[in-house]
């Protein structure tokens, strides 16, 4: 990270102009400035500057409420960095606050080996038992519903393995000469999205990808940056670069918050170490659309898909053309039109449980949209917006499964042969 | 401010409607133009019509005056809200009304934003026809206050000639509707009257626009030039051709840069000295092809290196956007920019600008100009770092010597910013006494207590005393002598610079 | 002395146009200081006075001390073709500038009731716009910025000489439609077009429903006429009643809304008028509203328009009408009481439509005001600007009514 402001010059452009404004998920659901990019902005320097103390409560409360899906960047038309801002003021009001005893619960129950292991044990066993319209409006039964989201398309890699590693088929015919991918598995990802880290795999090599497994990798430590814990998420991170090592391969990644932060390590750290790491990592739908081609198509699948793109595929990592690529590789496959399908969901890692009355007000946008569209599928590329849609959608009564896009890509693979 | 005022205050639209906090008081302190920053006291957040109602009447009734806030992406320090004073921002006022297809028009309330007012009209082969470059920020009630114009008012007018019909919230919190539905005024034009009025005659709660029919055609035209003036002159020639663009934008090698710098860039040539955006459009296919020939042949003839057609529908959308976000991509020159707003006659617009360029390099200043060229409308910009206090200055003396420029050409000092605080300064230069005397008088028949938005748009100090006036809602003489204000006058372009 | 002896005084001699003593003396200042001079005295001194331009289109009737005309006023201080503006004092007739304008190849794009020596003065302070205000809009539209003097005499600038502008409130906005009971306009700064090279007026006749038919077709069809005028058969002295299509522009313009006339006309068939046609028939039209005793404009939303001329016509019999549908203004004119004004501007705003007496002899005018029926909250207002621009209530404007 560069020394001195640690981030904070990446707000010097604001120029005030107040078009991220209606970019702003927050911004829209209340209408108050101080929920605003600019006006976060305007706290920041604030913070900076020292008029405001890092203690004060309304500036750690309203930036508290940034999702963090930096939907404000990519309209600013001066270029500010609000990501790099928004983390250098977590970082300080964490360094002086102490990170909130339910943060910690919960990044240290979700992202510590061996703890996180029993929970999400606990966790897969929970929602093998829960039927969907456990799903609510209060704390816990949206929780539940989060949880029931993460079930992989008909259970079943759980029904077979139990949530085992297992072997994966790989594909019937290999270009030549393979190329190979190392996996990032993550933390959640790894605990409740193991199908997707398989449908990864599988469908990687029909694009001729062989996927390598990293031993001794760790959380991404996104869940800690966002959370203002930037060393921990430091130390994650060095573990991460020693643990994939010094060469070319492209890290694959399909959980778009852990890449968003994966391809930054450089500022996070100030290493070129870091810098090199990112620019290795590979969300999983680069991947597969190749060089522009796109994926090989599969069988046709007659689906009518809502597409949702993650903040941190979209915004963050400016990926918006490849998710389509998959979906075009699907035959007969709809997508329907969103409105405001840039918008975030509300999830936002942590987000939704630290800040739930911003995060539901968030979403019932969402869902008012996706009622609308009236999908089959919504499908997303991010562990926690998938939750997060999938709570949303059961809770709203809305007919309508989760899926990451991969999965799809799967299903159309296997129905076309493409693994027997 | 009393606490419990925000309590009494927090019992009509919810204890998170309303901010006290000193923090959240630190976003509101500035619009689109950070060089002005003020504090205000108490900020409120009304949801409803009916909220927003019964909050200006307890302020009224107890006397604290009161600014009423769109999005803030004003630029002349508008909507900030000094000590003392209660900032209502209405944002959360944002519902579409009504869209009445037959008869073109829709009834708004005050915080819609105005590209989502157009997008609802779209579907109905309808537009709102007045695009500040802020469009997609700026709310419809903050545009009917500073009577705001845009790259496509040169053809369709700006928003004075599109506003039929007001609910006006008067400060003393009667509510009182002007004009009607067919747009013809009960008696004087108190609709007009009250269009860029900036917020000191009351809020404007309810709003009803003309929509007009979505052209059948449009062509884009990009021509660039080698200089300035080539680009001035052929600005001239196509005004005086009477051909009406819809819009004809210019944007100088400065601004040019700054927007191809950024995501919005539009693939504008980097190595012109300025260019020029022109659009024809109609409901004539026919017709517009022959202008859009007849206006390309004068480009030419003017000087244009080349004459570019946009291809595409996205391609003219990009070229669009690279004009309509120049504004915030200048933010990448420098730390701090001084917006200005001067209107000339068209035929003085290459004399002008080159004049500007000399005034420029005399203060060895940057100076980007990216404007409504069609109307004359200048934005000459100077990008500047207000740490540095000599060069402050430096920027403050060549403003001013920009503003006489444009007043000696005929001129007038603001074209669609309004005068807000910013251009306090400079109303003297342009009226007299008498005159800045005859709008505070009206200012008094709205609001005699001058509660709204107090201190803004007439340099009191420099008005004629109207001894004569007497207090319209009251009936009886007012015996104030002459108009003091709690509220100084501002002398400084950059008064307190963040 | 008389005040006739202090005006001459004042102004001199050649101010005094009219001195007989059965008269109301008839003033004509030969600048704008010369207004504010005159009014100035008037209001210390108590006089009551009337505004006249040429006379032509309000009758000099209302009782006053002096009137006073504008037409002395009458200079064109500028005319900027390339800019496409002009300067023009207030009682200069619109005959002359139009000529004028023409003679440097401008157009001032109105066409106003009332005859052509009509001063710049009236038309603003009344607002009558005549049928181009479908293609251009109302007078306002027109107007940068206006010099006018208070009824006790003070100078006021507002608006400018340039396209847009936002310094300052709008005064400029009260001014137009006032009917100077916010005071005397001296000074107008107007926006021009180029003469259109172009301009051709085609008429069809029919049943006027099925005219509005056709004229709600073209405007569908994507035509952009300069003027779309339904008139009644008196006013056009027709069997029928006609609707009048006037295109004006460039060439190219022209000849592409003339083509796709031709598919609008619901199978009538649209006569081309040849100019001389066409400039009697307009002037027709014009001069139609400045004869009869009465004239009144109201203004609806355009898919009211068949209604309205339905309740005109029920109302006040068939009289002389004539209707812009798209822009939802009609003109009346023929003769009515005091009550059945009355009674049709309640009716109307009830239906929120407001009824603009335009002309009347001053009995009339004095009881129905030229606005009225006020949205509750309007009056105090009107009544404010009026104590503001007239505290000593020199001038004599039938605002309201009694
Ligand atoms: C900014 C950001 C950074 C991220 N960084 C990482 C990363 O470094 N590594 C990584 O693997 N993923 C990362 N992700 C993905 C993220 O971890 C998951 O999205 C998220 O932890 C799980 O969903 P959630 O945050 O929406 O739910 P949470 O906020 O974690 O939980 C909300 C509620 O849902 C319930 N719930 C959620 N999960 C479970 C569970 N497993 N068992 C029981 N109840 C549960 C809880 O009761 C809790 O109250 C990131 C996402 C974002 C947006
Ligand atoms: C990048 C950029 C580009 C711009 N481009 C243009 C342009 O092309 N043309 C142009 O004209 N302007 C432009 N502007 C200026 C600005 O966007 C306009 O003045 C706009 O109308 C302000 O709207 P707002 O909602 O942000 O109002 P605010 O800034 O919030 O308020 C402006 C003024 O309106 C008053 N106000 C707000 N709402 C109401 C209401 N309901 N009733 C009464 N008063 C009210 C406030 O008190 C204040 O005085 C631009 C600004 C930016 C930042
Ligand atoms: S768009 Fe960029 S420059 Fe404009 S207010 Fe937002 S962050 Fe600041
Ligand atoms: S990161 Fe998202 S929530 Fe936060 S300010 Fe930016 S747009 Fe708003």
């Amino acid at each position: 990270m560069t020394e001195g402001r640690l981030g904070f010059e990446g707000l010097d452009a604001c120029v005030h102009c107040g078009f991220c404004l209606q970019a702003c998920p927050t911004f829209l659901a209340t209408g108050d400035e101080s929920d605003s990019p600019r006006g976060r902005i305007e706290l920041m320097r604030a913070l900076e500057r020292g008029d405001l103390a890092v203690t004060d409560p309304a500036l750690i409360y309203h930036l508290d409420r940034c999702l963090g899906c930096r939907a404000c960047e990519p309209v600013c038309p001066s270029g500010v960095q609000y990501g790099h801002g928004l983390e250098a003021a977590r970082a300080r009001i964490t360094a002086a606050r102490g990170t909130t005893l339910l943060t910690r619960a919960a990044v240290w129950a979700l992202t510590t080996p061996g703890v996180s292991g029993v929970v999400y044990w606990f966790a897969r066993r929970l929602r093998s038992v829960l039927p969907r319209g456990i799903a609510g409006w209060g704390r816990i039964r949206f929780a539940l519903g989060m949880l029931v989201a993460t079930k992989g398309d008909r259970g079943r890699d759980e029904a077979v393995n139990g949530g085992r590693r297992r072997a994966t088929p790989t594909a019937s015919h290999r270009p030549v000469p393979p190329r190979t991918a190392q996996l990032f598995r993550g933390c959640v990802q790894e605990g409740l999205f193991s199908h997707v880290h398989e449908a990864t795999k599988r469908t990687l090599s029909v694009n001729g990808y062989e996927t390598r497994e990293v031993p001794g990798q760790r959380c991404c430590g996104a869940l800690h940056a966002h959370a203002g814990l930037l060393d921990e998420a430091r130390v994650l991170a060095r573990a991460n670069i020693q643990a994939f090592g010094d060469g070319d391969e492209p890290i694959v990644v399909n959980s778009a918050g852990c890449g968003a932060l994966m391809k930054e390590y450089g500022h996070l750290l100030g290493e070129e170490r870091g810098t090199r790491f990112g620019t290795r990592v590979r969300d999983v739908t680069e991947l597969l659309a190749g060089d522009g081609k796109g994926p090989v198509a599969g069988a046709p699948l007659d689906l009518h898909v809502a597409y949702d793109p993650p903040c941190h595929l979209l915004h963050a990592q400016r990926i918006g053309a490849e998710p389509l690529k998959l979906f075009a590789a699907i035959p007969l496959l709809q997508l329907v039109p969103v409105q405001g399908a840039a918008e975030c969901c509300g999830s936002a890692g942590l987000f939704t449980l630290l800040e739930p009355e911003m995060s539901r007000a968030v979403l019932e946008t969402k869902l008012e949209h996706l009622r609308h569209a009236a999908p089959q599928i919504v499908a997303s590329g991010n562990p926690g917006c998938l939750m997060q849609l999938g709570a949303g959608l059961a809770a709203a009564g809305i007919h309508a499964a989760v899926r990451h896009p991969v999965e799809l890509l799967d299903d159309s693979y296997r129905v076309a042969g493409r693994y027997e | 401010m009393s606490s419990a005022l925000a309590r009494d205050l927090a019992a009509i639209v919810g204890e998170r409607h309303v901010s006290e906090a000193r923090a959240e008081r630190f976003t509101y302190a500035m619009d689109g133009l950070p060089t002005h920053r003020r504090v205000p006291d108490l900020v409120v957040l009304p949801g409803t019509r009916e909220e927003l109602i019964a909050v200006v009447r307890l302020l009224a009734a107890l006397g604290v005056p009161f600014v009423p806030r769109g999005a803030g992406t004003g630029l002349s320090g508008g909507a900030l809200a000094d000590q003392g004073t209660v900032l209502l921002v209405l944002t959360r006022l944002n519902r579409i009304l009504q869209i009445d297809n037959a008869n073109r028009r829709a009834v708004v309330e005050p915080g819609v934003v105005n590209a989502k007012l157009g997008a609802a009209a779209k579907p109905h082969g309808l537009q709102y026809a007045p695009d500040p470059s802020s469009q997609t920020a700026c709310t419809v009630g903050g545009n009917v206050a500073e009577n705001a114009g845009g790259p496509h008012c040169l053809k369709y007018g700006v928003t004075a000639n599109h506003v039929l019909a007001l609910e006006v919230l008067l400060a003393d919190g009667s509510v009182v509707e002007l004009g009607s539905p067919g747009g013809e005024p009960w008696g004087p034009d108190l609709v007009g009257l009250f269009v860029g009025s900036e917020g000191n005659f009351g809020i404007a709660t309810k709003i009803t626009v003309r929509l007009t029919p979505l052209p059948r055609a449009i062509r884009t035209l990009l021509a660039d030039f080698t200089s300035i003036r080539a680009a001035g002159e052929a600005v001239t020639t196509i005004i005086a051709s009477g051909i009406v663009p819809a819009a004809l934008e210019m944007m100088d090698q400065s601004c040019i840069c700054a927007v191809e710098d950024s995501v919005y860039a539009a693939g504008y040539p980097r190595d012109a000295a300025a260019i020029l955006l022109a659009e024809i459009d109609g409901r004539n296919v026919d017709g517009v092809v022959a202008e859009t020939e007849a206006v390309t042949e004068m480009l030419r003839k003017s000087g244009a290196r080349s004459v570019r057609s946009a291809a595409t529908e996205v391609e003219r959308e990009r070229l669009w956007q690279g004009r309509k976000k120049a504004f915030g991509a200048m933010g990448r020159l420098s730390r701090d920019l001084v917006v200005q707003d001067a209107v000339v006659p068209r035929s003085a617009l290459p004399h002008v600008l080159e004049t500007i360029c000399t005034i420029a390099q005399n203060y060895g200043l940057v100076v980007s100009n990216v404007f409504h060229a069609g109307d004359g409308n200048l934005h000459p910009n100077i990008s500047f770092d207000a740490t540095d206090p000599a060069l402050k200055q430096r920027v403050e003396a060549a403003s001013a010597e920009i503003m006489q420029l444009c007043i000696d050409a005929g001129g007038t000092i603001t074209g669609e910013h309004g005068v807000g605080i910013d251009k306090l300064r400079y109303m003297h230069l342009i009226f007299d006494a008498e005159s800045l005397g005859a709008m505070q008088a009206v200012r008094r028949v709205f609001d005699p207590r001058e509660l709204v938005n107090p201190g803004k748009v007439v340099p009191i100090h420099a008005c004629r005393e109207w001894t004569s006036i007497r207090n319209a809602k009251f009936g009886m003489r007012n015996d104030t002598t002459g108009f003091n204000s709690a509220f100084p006058i501002p002398h400084s372009a950059v008064e307190v610079t963040r | 002395m008389t005040i006739l002896d202090k005006v001459t005084a004042l102004l001199g001699e050649g101010a005094v146009l009219e001195a007989a003593p059965d008269r109301v003396p008839r003033v004509a200042p030969g600048s704008p200081d010369a207004v504010a001079l005159l009014l100035g005295t008037a209001h210390q001194e108590g006089w009551r006075v009337r505004i006249e331009g040429a006379g032509t289109w309000l009758q000099s009737d209302a009782p006053a001390d002096i009137a006073l005309t504008t037409r002395r006023l009458d200079r064109i201080p500028a005319i900027e073709p390339s800019d496409l503006t002009a300067t023009a004092e207030a009682g200069i007739g619109l005959d002359q500038l139009r000529q004028q304008l023409a003679d440097r190849g401008a157009w001032l794009a109105i066409d106003p009731p009332g005859l052509a020596g009509r001063t710049l003065g009236s038309v603003v302070s009344t607002a009558t716009a005549g049928p181009l205000r479908h293609g251009y809009g109302p007078i306002k539209d027109h107007l940068l910025g206006v010099t006018f003097v208070t009824g006790d005499g003070r100078m006021v600038q507002s608006g400018g000489r340039v396209m847009k502008n936002v310094a300052g409130y709008d005064l400029t906005r009260v001014q137009a439609g006032g009917f100077g009971a916010f005071g005397v306009i001296v000074l107008v700064h107007l926006r021009l077009r180029t003469l259109p090279r172009a301009d051709v007026t085609y008429v069809l006749e029919g049943a006027r429903e099925d005219l509005t038919q056709v004229g709600e077709d073209i405007a569908a069809a994507g035509l952009t006429p300069a003027a779309l005028e339904l008139v009644s058969p008196a006013l056009a002295r027709r069997e029928r009643w006609v609707l009048a299509v006037r295109l004006a522009g460039s060439p190219a313009l022209v000849a592409a809304d003339e083509a796709g006339l031709g598919a609008a006309s619901g199978g009538g068939r649209f006569a081309p008028l040849r100019a001389e046609e066409a400039h009697a028939f307009w002037m027709r039209l014009a001069e139609g509203f400045a004869v009869r005793p009465v004239t009144f404009r109201i203004g609806g939303v355009p898919t009211a328009s068949d209604e309205l001329l339905d309740l005109l016509q029920h109302q006040l019999g068939d009289e002389w009408i004539s209707a812009s549908p798209a822009a939802g203004a009609i003109r009346w004119t023929g003769d009515a009481s005091i009550d059945r004004l009355q009674r049709l501007r309640r009716t109307l705003a009830g239906q929120e439509v407001p009824l603009t007496l335009e002309r009347a002899p001053w009995p009339l005018r004095g009881a129905v005001g030229h606005f009225g029926a006020y949205r509750e909250g309007v009056g105090p207002l009107v009544a404010g600007l009026r104590r503001t621009f007239d505290p000593g209530g020199a001038l004599v404007v039938a605002t309201e009514g009694t």
